[in-house]
């Protein structure tokens, strides 16, 4: 599953500790979703996308 | 926060306590010889464990500090996977040890056969070691189910 994690994060020039802060996970737990090494629960796609001020679906891919 | 920090300082002190009984123990097998039960088996399962506490413990410490958690999902399923996949090599292990028990006795301590604290702290070993390198190797690899 392929992300924009990054591509956000950029947009709202936040570092991956400090979206990490704001999600309330660790900082390893962003960089693997970032590499796309790491596939969130609903719950956690949910607040990252929260937090970065968008969808699920904008930000996540679904397509294999 | 403050659940991290009392926690971290709990790991803390467990570690420190560990290291002090190894300590102890080491030095009475080696310093003033007193015959210990299992030799110096006993002191590699506490070994072990503290080189990799701390490696976890100053980890976690930069993270407490800087406000992070110190567990999350995907840290939680990292020591989820490790432990499964330490207990099924773990059961090999067994099964190890005890089909070549007879060249352990020989080859580590140079008797005809293994006492009961010995082969308990040679599985006990083996089993943290297992743990060890998995949760080194998923904690790295990023691939989770």
């Amino acid at each position: 599953m392929k992300n924009r994690i990054k591509e956000f994060r950029a947009k709202y020039d936040l570092t991956q500790e400090d979206l990490a802060k704001k999600v309330g996970v660790r900082r390893e737990t962003i960089v693997y979703l970032e590499q796309n090494k790491y596939n969130p629960s609903l719950n956690l796609a949910h607040e990252v996308a929260k937090a970065l001020k968008t969808t699920i679906d904008e930000l996540f891919d679904f397509r294999d | 926060m403050k659940k991290n920090k009392i926690r971290l300082i709990l790991i803390t002190t467990g570690t420190i306590l560990l290291l002090v009984a190894s300590a102890l123990y080491g030095y009475l097998a080696l310093i003033k010889k007193e015959a210990t039960p299992g030799g110096l088996i006993p002191i590699l399962i506490p070994l072990i464990v503290i080189i990799f506490m701390m490696f976890f413990i100053s980890k976690r410490y930069k993270d407490v500090k800087e406000g992070m958690p110190m567990e999350d999902e995907r840290s939680k399923k990292v020591i989820m996977q490790a432990s499964a996949a330490s207990f099924q090599f773990s059961l090999y292990w067994l099964l190890a040890i005890s089909w070549f028990e007879p060249f352990f006795a020989r080859t580590l301590f140079g008797v005809e056969k293994l006492d009961a604290s010995q082969t308990v702290g040679g599985a006990i070993s083996g089993m943290a070691i297992f743990f060890f390198i998995f949760w080194f190797y998923y904690d790295k690899k990023g691939k989770l189910i």
